[in-house]
C-alpha cells in the first residue's frame, strides 16, 4: 500500500510494508542515515525524530500510523545550510565523542526547546534522561542546551524548524 | 615482491599495551610517495598528500571511535606542518603495513597508544614536509632555507614580506631531499599541541554526516541478519528452510559457522523471516554453565594450582611466618559487556574474486583475515574500508562480524549488509572476562611487610590465537593455523609473547612493601573473551585498591595517608594523588548521609587518582562527585584529555553499578538497556578533571579513567555503610 509522508519538508510516497519500524524508512528508503539504530526497543533514543512536532522513537514506530504525518529528522533541523542553534552549541561545546548518539540527543533536545524556552537545569536533565550516551558526553550535552538557552535568553524556534 | 622472513613474524614489547603479540602480515607498499602532475597532488610520505590547490590530506591510520584520534593525531601533524589542524581533510587509512601500529606490529587501534605510538612520526612526517617546502622557497628566492619561516600554510621569505603558498611550492618540494635529522619545534613554539582547539569530526557528528559502519549504501545491496546458537559454541545442524523462504522479499537462507543466515532485500523483511526460523543446534561443543559454576570452578582452580608466578619481591611466606597479622579476601567480578551504541555491523561485496569490506572495526588487518577465512580468498583479495565507529571500547577488536558478513557474501555474491539487533549484541558479545582475586597481606605491628595478590580467571590471548591467529601465518595451508598459532612466535629463536592480559596491573603494584608476590592461575570456562576498556587493569585495579581500602582500615589508618606514605618513591603515583585528596576536599567535613572514596591506579603508563563522593537514597546508590587527577604526559589536546577520562569515569561507573552478563545453562541472561544498564544523564555525577602539567613524552588516556572508579565507589559505600562490598557489581543493600 502507499504511504505518504512529509520528511525534511519533503513530500514522498512510499510502498513498504506497512509494519515496518519509520526508522528504516527514513534511513533505508530515503537514505537519511543521520538517524540511528542503537537498541529498536525504545530504549536509548538514538532514533528520535519528530513526528508531528512531537519527540518520537522511530524504531518502534510503525508506518502504519503515519500516514500523512510531518517528520523531522537531524538532516532537517538545520536550515538553509545554517545550523540548527542547538548543532551550533554542540560543536561550540565539542559535544560528540563518537557522534552516535548525537543526532538524538539533539533531536530530543530541539524538542524542549520547542516547548519549554527557558528550561531549568532540571528540566533538560529530565528531558534528556530518555537518550543514552555510551561515550558518556552527558556534562557536555546539558552545557550545549543551557548555553542555547543563556545565549539568548529565550528559544525562539524557527518557523517549521523543530 | 621481496619479502624478508622477519616480515612474517616480529615480536614487539609494548610499552604497555595489552596486546603484546606482534603479527606481520606480508605485503609490499602500495602506497605512492611523490608528486603526481595529473593531479597536482604531492605526497612527500605514508600520511601526507598537499595539493597545487592547497588542499591537504592527513591519512588516519588509528580509526575514530570517539577517543578523538581524528583531532589529535591530525594536531601532530599541522603543528610541524605549520598549518591549522582544521584546514586539513582527514582520510581513514587503507590496510597496508606502513599503518600498523608499531607496538602491536598489527594496523590495530587499543590500548590507548594511539597518540605514544604517533607522537614521533607524525611530528617528524609535518615537519619533513614542511622543511622541503621551505627548501624549495629558498632555492626560489636563492636565499638561506634557515632564514626562511613558516605560517599557516605559507613560507615566508627572510624579508617578512614574501611568501609563496604551500601549493605553489608541492612541486618543487617533491625534489628536495633532507639530509640528517629534520628538527622539530620546541615546545615554547606549539601552536596547537596542548590547546582546548575543537574536534575536528564535531560538525559532521551534529548533522547525522558522519558516516558510520551502519550507514554504507551500496548498489543494489540486500541485508542479511545471523541467528546465533543460544549458548556459544553450539552449531546449527538444520532448519525450516521453506518456511523462511517464502516471506516476502528473503532472496536466501543458509546454515554457516556462525549460524543460521537470512538475506532479503530489506533489512526489516530478513528480520520478519527470521521471527520464523526454526533450528535445531547441536550443542555438543556449546557452553553449559551457570555464573555460580564461573566462580565455584575459579575457587577449585586456585586452591589447586598456586598459579605461576609473576612477581616476587622478598619472601612472602616469610612475612606471613613473622607477621603479627594477616589479613585476607577474595573478589569475585563479572562479565562484563561493552554495549556500543552502534551495534555490531559490517558490509562485504564479493564479485571478480575479491572481497570489499566496509566495516567499524578497530583492526582493519585483523577484519582482512576474517573475511577470508570461510572462503577460498587470501587475506590479500580481500580491501578493508574502515569507517567511523559509534564506540569500540575493545569490542571491535575481534572480528566476528566481519567474518559473518564476508561468509553471507561469499554465497550471494551481492553487496550485503549484516546488522545486530542491540539483543544479539549483548548475548553473542566477547566479554571482559569474569575474575575472581584472593588477596592476602601481612602486618607486623603497624607496618605492612606483606603482599600476595592470587589472580584466577583466563587471559584474552588464548581467543586471540584460536580466533586470529591464521594473521600470523597467511602464507600456511588453513590446517595448520591452530597449531602454529599456539606454537606461535618460538621460530627464529624470539620469545614466545607474554599474554599479561590478566595480570596487567596488578604485577605493577607501586607500593612499598618488602615482600610482594602476585601470581596467576590462569582457568578459563569457555565463555568468550577480549579486550574492554582498561582490559586487565579494570578488574585489577579493583582488587588492588579495594584490598588497599581494606588495609588501610585494618591498620586503622587514613586510606590516603596509608598509601602515601608506601610511595616514597613513586612521585607520578603521589602527585596524582594528592592533588586529587586536595581538589576533593579530603578529610574536610561532608554533608550528613554521605562519604569518600579514594583510589590510585596507573595503567597504559598514565597515573590516575580519584576520590567519589557517594551515598544511598531510597535504597539505591547516589553518586554526586568525582574528582580525578591524572597525569599523561604532554598533553596534546586538553579537551580531548578530559571527555576521554570523564568518558571512562562514566564507563567505570557503569560497570560498578549495574555491569553483569550472566549465564544460566550456558545462555546469557541480559538482552537490552532494559537489564543491562549503562549510566543515564539523571544518574550521572558532577566530574571534575585535573590534568598534571608536564613535558615527558605522552601516555594514554582512552581507557586509564575506568580502573580507578570502581574502587572508589566501593571504598566510599565501606565508609559509609562499613560494609565491605567483595563482589561486582555494587549494591545498596
Ligand atoms: S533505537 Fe530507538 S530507542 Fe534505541
Ligand atoms: S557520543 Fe558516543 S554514544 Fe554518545
Amino acid at each position: 500500500m502507499a504511504l505518504s509522508l512529509t520528511v525534511n519538508g519533503q513530500h514522498y510516497s512510499l510502498d513498504v510494508e506497512l509494519d515496518t519500524p519509520l526508522l528504516w524508512v527514513l534511513r533505508d528508503e530515503l537514505n537519511l542515515k543521520g538517524t540511528k539504530f542503537g537498541c529498536g526497543a525504545g530504549l536509548c533514543g538514538a532514533c528520535t525524530v519528530h513526528v508531528n512536532g512531537q519527540p518520537t522513537r522511530s524504531c518502534s514506530t510503525p508506518v502504519e500510523y503515519l500516514d500523512g504525518a510531518e517528520i523531522t529528522t537531524i538532516e532537517g533541523l538545520s536550515e538553509n545550510g545554517e545550523l540548527h542553534p542547538l548543532q551550533k552549541a554542540w560543536v561550540a561545546e565539542g559535544v560528540p565523542q563518537c557522534g552516535y548518539c548525537q543526532s538524538g540527543q539533539i533531536m530530543t533536545a530541539a524538542h524542549l526547546l520547542a516547548n519549554t524556552p527557558s528550561p531549568s537545569r532540571d528540566e533538560i536533565v529530565t528531558a534528556m534522561s530518555g537518550n543514552l550516551c555510551r561515550c558518556g558526553t552527558y556534562s557536555r550535552i546539558v552545557a550545549a542546551v543551557e548555553s542555547v538557552v543563556d545565549g539568548v535568553g529565550h528559544y525562539e524556534p524557527e518557523q517549521g524548524g523543530a | 615482491m621481496t619479502m624478508n622472513r622477519r616480515d612474517f613474524m616480529k615480536v614487539s614489547t609494548a610499552a604497555s599495551g595489552s596486546l603484546v603479540l606482534a603479527v606481520s602480515l606480508p605485503g609490499c607498499s602500495t602506497i605512492k610517495t611523490g608528486f603526481e602532475e595529473e593531479t597536482g597532488q604531492w605526497s612527500p610520505d605514508i600520511w601526507l598528500e598537499l595539493t597545487t590547490n592547497d588542499e591537504i590530506f592527513f591519512t588516519l591510520a588509528r580509526v575514530e571511535m570517539g577517543q578523538g584520534t581524528y583531532t589529535g593525531l591530525t594536531t601532530l601533524v599541522a603543528e610541524e606542518l605549520d598549518v591549522d589542524p582544521a584546514r586539513i581533510k582527514v582520510k581513514f587509512a587503507p590496510v597496508a603495513p606502513e599503518y600498523r601500529n608499531p607496538l602491536f606490529g598489527l594496523q590495530l587501534t587499543g590500548g590507548s597508544t594511539s597518540v605514544a605510538s604517533s607522537w614521533k612520526p607524525l611530528r617528524e612526517a609535518g615537519a619533513s614536509a614542511r622543511q622541503m617546502l621551505v627548501m624549495a622557497a629558498a632555492r626560489v628566492w636563492k636565499v638561506d632555507a634557515a632564514d626562511c619561516t613558516t605560517q599557516d600554510g605559507r613560507v615566508v621569505h627572510p624579508n617578512g614580506i614574501d611568501s609563496l603558498r604551500y601549493g605553489q611550492l608541492v612541486e618543487l618540494a617533491d625534489k628536495e631531499v633532507i639530509r640528517g635529522d629534520v628538527a622539530l619545534k620546541p615546545r615554547s613554539e606549539w601552536k596547537y599541541i596542548g590547546r582546548k582547539g575543537g574536534r575536528l569530526d564535531t560538525e559532521a557528528k551534529v548533522t547525522g554526516k558522519a558516516g558510520y559502519g551502519i550507514d554504507v549504501e551500496l548498489p543494489g545491496m540486500v541485508y542479511a541478519v545471523m541467528t546465533r546458537c543460544p549458548r556459544y559454541g553450539g552449531k546449527a545442524t538444520g532448519f525450516n528452510r521453506s518456511d523462511v523462504m517464502a516471506w516476502p522479499g528473503v532472496l536466501d537462507a543458509f546454515i554457516t559457522e556462525r549460524g543460521v543466515a537470512v538475506v532479503a532485500d530489506r533489512y526489516w523483511r530478513a528480520r520478519k523471516a527470521q521471527e520464523a526460523l526454526n533450528v535445531e543446534w547441536d550443542f555438543a561443543e556449546a557452553i553449559d554453565l551457570d555464573n555460580d559454576q564461573v566462580f565455584e570452578g575459579y575457587r577449585e582452580a586456585a586452591n589447586e594450582d598456586a598459579g605461576a608466578q609473576e612477581r616476587s619481591d622478598g619472601d612472602f611466606d616469610d612475612a606471613v611466618e613473622n607477621a603479627s597479622r594477616v589479613v585476607e579476601a577474595e573478589y569475585e567480578q563479572p562479565y562484563l559487556d561493552h554495549a556500543a551504541m552502534e551495534p555490531m555491523n559490517a558490509t562485504a561485496w564479493y564479485r571478480d574474486g575479491a572481497m570489499e569490506v566496509w566495516a567499524p572495526t578497530q583492526a582493519p588487518d585483523l577484519a582482512r583475515i576474517a573475511a577470508a577465512r570461510h572462503s577460498s580468498l587470501s587475506p590479500s583479495n580481500v580491501t578493508v574500508h574502515t569507517t567511523f565507529l559509534g564506540g569500540g571500547f575493545g569490542r571491535r577488536l575481534t572480528q566476528d562480524y566481519v567474518e559473518e558478513v564476508a561468509i553471507v557474501a561469499y554465497k550471494v555474491k551481492k553487496p550485503v549488509k549484516l546488522i545486530w539487533s542491540r539483543e544479539e549484541d549483548v548475548r553473542h558479545g566477547f566479554w571482559r572476562p569474569a575474575m575472581l582475586h584472593r588477596m592476602k597481606a601481612s602486618f607486623k605491628d603497624s607496618e605492612l611487610t606483606g603482599w600476595d595478590h592470587q589472580i584466577v580467571g583466563p587471559q584474552i590471548l588464548d581467543w586471540y590465537v584460536r580466533n586470529a591467529a591464521p594473521a600470523q601465518y597467511p602464507w600456511a595451508p588453513q590446517f595448520l593455523y591452530s597449531t602454529l598459532g599456539r606454537v606461535g612466535l618460538m621460530a627464529e629463536g624470539v620469545a614466545t609473547p607474554k599474554d599479561i592480559s590478566a595480570i596487567e596491573g596488578a604485577i605493577g603494584y607501586p607500593y612499598q612493601v618488602e615482600n610482594v608476590s602476585v601470581r596467576h592461575t590462569h582457568t578459563d570456562p569457555g565463555v568468550p573473551i577480549t579486550w574492554w576498556r582498561s582490559v586487565g587493569y579494570s578488574h585489577n585495579g579493583f582488587a588492588v585498591e579495594t584490598f588497599m581500602d581494606e588495609l588501610a582500615h585494618e591498620a586503622g589508618e587514613d586510606p590516603l595517608l596509608f598509601r602515601r606514605k608506601l610511595l616514597a618513591n613513586e612521585p607520578r603515583h603521589r602527585a596524582v594523588l594528592d592533588r586529587a585528596a586536595e581538589r576533593a576536599g579530603w578529610g574536610t567535613p561532608l554533608a550528613e548521609g554521605r562519604a569518600r572514596g579514594i583510589a590510585l591506579f596507573k595503567s597504559f603508563g598514565t597515573y590516575v587518582a580519584q576520590v567519589v563522593e557517594a551515598s544511598i537514597e531510597n535504597g539505591e546508590i547516589k553518586v554526586h562527585k568525582v574528582t580525578c587527577s591524572v597525569d599523561c604526559g604532554q598533553v596534546v589536546n586538553p579537551r580531548v584529555v578530559e571527555d576521554q577520562i570523564s568518558g571512562g569515569i562514566l564507563f567505570g561507573l557503569s560497570a560498578a553499578l549495574f555491569g553483569e552478563i550472566s549465564f544460566k545453562n550456558g545462555e546469557v541472561q541480559q538482552s537490552n538497556f532494559h537489564d543491562s544498564r549503562v549510566l543515564r544523564t539523571h544518574e550521572v555525577p558532577e566530574v571534575l578533571v585535573d590534568i598534571v602539567d608536564s613535558d615527558i613524552e605522552p601516555t594514554g588516556v582512552g581507557e586509564p579513567g575506568v580502573p580507578p572508579v570502581i574502587p572508589a565507589l566501593g571504598n566510599a559505600l565501606f565508609a559509609l555503610t562499613g560494609k565491605r562490598q567483595r563482589k561486582l557489581p555494587l549494591t545498596a543493600g
